[in-house]
């Protein structure tokens, strides 16, 4: 089979391209972890919505979540670059536990 | 002339010092395997069968023609077509998975047969090799005359050459385990742990299933398979014994690495058969009252035998024998388009069989499929809404086993990650990643499918994907059984599970 070009940029959602980030994501409830490619400067919210909505066939949406990614609950409005995430890492959404 | 009795021994056990080459040059230990031992220290190697070679043919002649018999009787195509179309499915999963991986193993046995250390060894390592030939070409003949009816029976043949993600798995095991393995290493991975233990699954616990199912034709073969299988796994025990003497520590890990290695792929290959695609009223038992049976309990006896101890990862495993079959039917299920063989939902009575069997964590299985049955309700059964009931993101997979990451539970999954000499890897399990860090230099250059679509070698489109890597059509790739008509389905959400 013949080599095809890398995967090296996507169309972002305000037209431009960018480098995306392959992650693995890991939504609570779900059976298997799923390839996500994230864009930096998209918020660690719209990064566990991508997500669920992968997931949605086996998982229900909700948006009482949260995104753990090392250990550590991360804040929704930061941007995948400000978290820290890297290419191949794994993260978590999971259903919020009561305080 | 002699007798039987006085040729034979003098046949079996014909060794001779070498006066022109040393012995390590004979029997290199890169494909003898290690520890290197001199002759001396294998010279008692034993067998209890100590067939001949006229026997050998005479017995097989005869289990050929029962085998052939059956097929004339009930292995017609019209018996074929009267079987229920889950345990069709079923049989499709291994007419795919079985007949090269045994090809493999004749590769495997003929590597014993010359390079085993002992003449007895390798005189029953070339019986071994015979009988894996007849083990490809029988499943290869009797599944043949199926393709014109089904085109999904094709991936008998075709399996192993497409770089489908489970023929990728399974290459990665069998690739290892018997192509390019040496004698020891073989002889214990495959004879000792693989054909003392898992095949009971396939070849005991199969033709159970294929009993109940009236699948007489498959039940003949398998059964036939596993007489064959039951001589040449001798080999194993003794090769096992001489090496204990000299390397107990290399021993526990071949052990503990081909035990975990087979459970990953036997969970899936009978698992989903034994919980899934067997008929409920003809499932005489669950996949883990199977494991509990007829594998945990004589390998612990095995393992007591031989002053062994269990796998460091006991507790992980016997907490996967109630999940991990599960989330890998589930998640198959949903990206069943990536497979050769069509799926069911399981119905209300199923459901509750399964909860009965497994209530540790079916809870979390039955709201996935509470899920995926919403989905149906919502788009409505039929063939053309097969795709809408299907995943769309890429699935991922683990470096060691190639299988995708769905171990642990679905409320905690235990892929984990690894940087190393910069590059990450990501692993299912503990037992997985324990494995690749014992001999990193076997596995850290192979690329599990999702690397290989970042790098450009295989297509990120998921039609592509289908299509131009895995080699599946419209026509062969995985649906619905029934494309999600189900009458249950159409009424109400179900309370039996």
């Amino acid at each position: 089979m013949a080599r095809r070009e890398k995967i090296i940029c996507c169309l972002a959602s305000d037209g431009k391209m960018y480098m995306p980030i392959p992650l693995y994501g890991f939504l609570e409830g779900d059976t298997l972890g799923l390839l996500v490619l994230a864009e930096e400067a998209e918020t660690i919210r719209e990064l566990s919505r991508k997500l669920q909505d992968a997931a949605n066939l086996r998982v229900a949406r909700s948006d009482n979540v949260d995104f753990l990614y090392q250990g550590k609950t991360i804040d929704p409005v930061f941007t995948v670059a400000q978290a820290g995430l890297q290419a191949l890492d794994r993260f978590d959404v999971i259903r919020r536990h009561a305080p | 002339m002699l007798s039987r009795e006085e040729w034979l021994p003098l046949a079996r056990k014909l060794d001779w010092d070498y006066s022109y080459v040393r012995e390590d040059e004979v029997f290199p230990e890169q494909i003898s395997g290690r520890p290197w031992l001199p002759y001396t220290e294998w010279k008692d190697w034993e067998e209890s069968f100590k067939t001949s070679y006229r026997e050998y043919v005479d017995n097989q002649y005869e289990k050929d023609m029962a085998v052939y018999a059956v097929r004339d009787a009930v292995g017609r195509l019209e018996n074929i077509q009267k079987l229920a179309a889950p345990w069709l499915n079923s049989l499709k999963v291994h007419a795919a998975a079985l007949p090269l991986a045994e090809f493999t193993g004749v590769i495997g046995s003929l590597r014993g047969a010359r390079f085993g250390r002992d003449s007895a060894w390798r005189t029953m390592s070339t019986f071994g090799a015979l009988d894996e030939y007849r083990h490809t070409q029988i499943p290869l003949l009797l599944f043949h005359q199926l393709v014109r009816w089904d085109p999904q029976f094709d991936w008998a043949h075709k399996f192993y050459h497409t770089n489908n993600w489970f023929a990728v798995a399974a290459r990665h095991f069998f690739d290892e385990l018997t192509l390019g393995q040496n004698a020891i290493e073989f002889a214990i991975g495959t004879n000792f742990v693989l054909e003392t233990g898992f095949t009971n699954l396939q070849f005991v616990g199969l033709a159970s299933l294929a009993r109940e199912s009236s699948d007489h034709m498959f039940e003949r073969m398998v059964t036939s398979i596993q007489t064959d299988e039951a001589r040449h796994a001798q080999i194993g025990h003794p090769v096992l014994a001489v090496v204990m003497k000299h390397d107990p520590e290399y021993v526990q890990y071949l052990l503990d690495k081909w035990f975990w290695r087979s459970w990953r792929l036997f969970s899936i290959l009978t698992g989903l058969s034994t919980d899934y695609l067997t008929a409920l009223e003809q499932r005489p038992y669950s996949f883990k009252e199977f494991m509990e049976e007829w594998i945990i309990d004589q390998y612990l006896r095995v393992l007591d035998e031989f002053g062994l101890k269990k796998p460091w990862y006991w507790n992980i495993f016997e907490d996967e024998l109630d999940i991990y079959h599960h989330m890998i039917y589930a998640s198959a299920y949903t990206y069943r388009a990536t497979l050769w063989f069509d799926f069911v939902i399981p119905s209300p009575a199923e459901r509750k069989w399964l909860r009965q069997k497994y209530p540790k964590y079916w809870d979390d299985m039955n709201a996935v499929w509470e899920q995926v049955m919403e989905r149906w309700r919502t788009v409505g059964p039929g063939a053309a809404n097969e795709l809408a009931v299907h995943g769309t993101a890429m699935p991922t997979f683990c470096d060691l086993c190639q299988l995708p990451l769905s171990a642990g539970t679905p409320g905690k999954n235990t892929a984990n990650v690894l940087a190393q000499h910069g590059r990450k890897y990501i692993f299912c399990s503990e037992p997985c990643r324990w494995i690749f860090l014992r001999e990193p230099e076997r596995y850290a250059n192979h690329k599990d499918l999702v690397k290989r679509v970042l790098s450009g070698e295989a297509p990120a489109q998921l039609p592509n994907l289908l299509t131009e890597y895995f080699r599946l059509t419209p026509d062969t790739w995985g649906q619905d059984v029934y494309h999600g008509a189900y009458d249950w389905l159409a009424a109400k959400k179900s309370s039996a599970a």
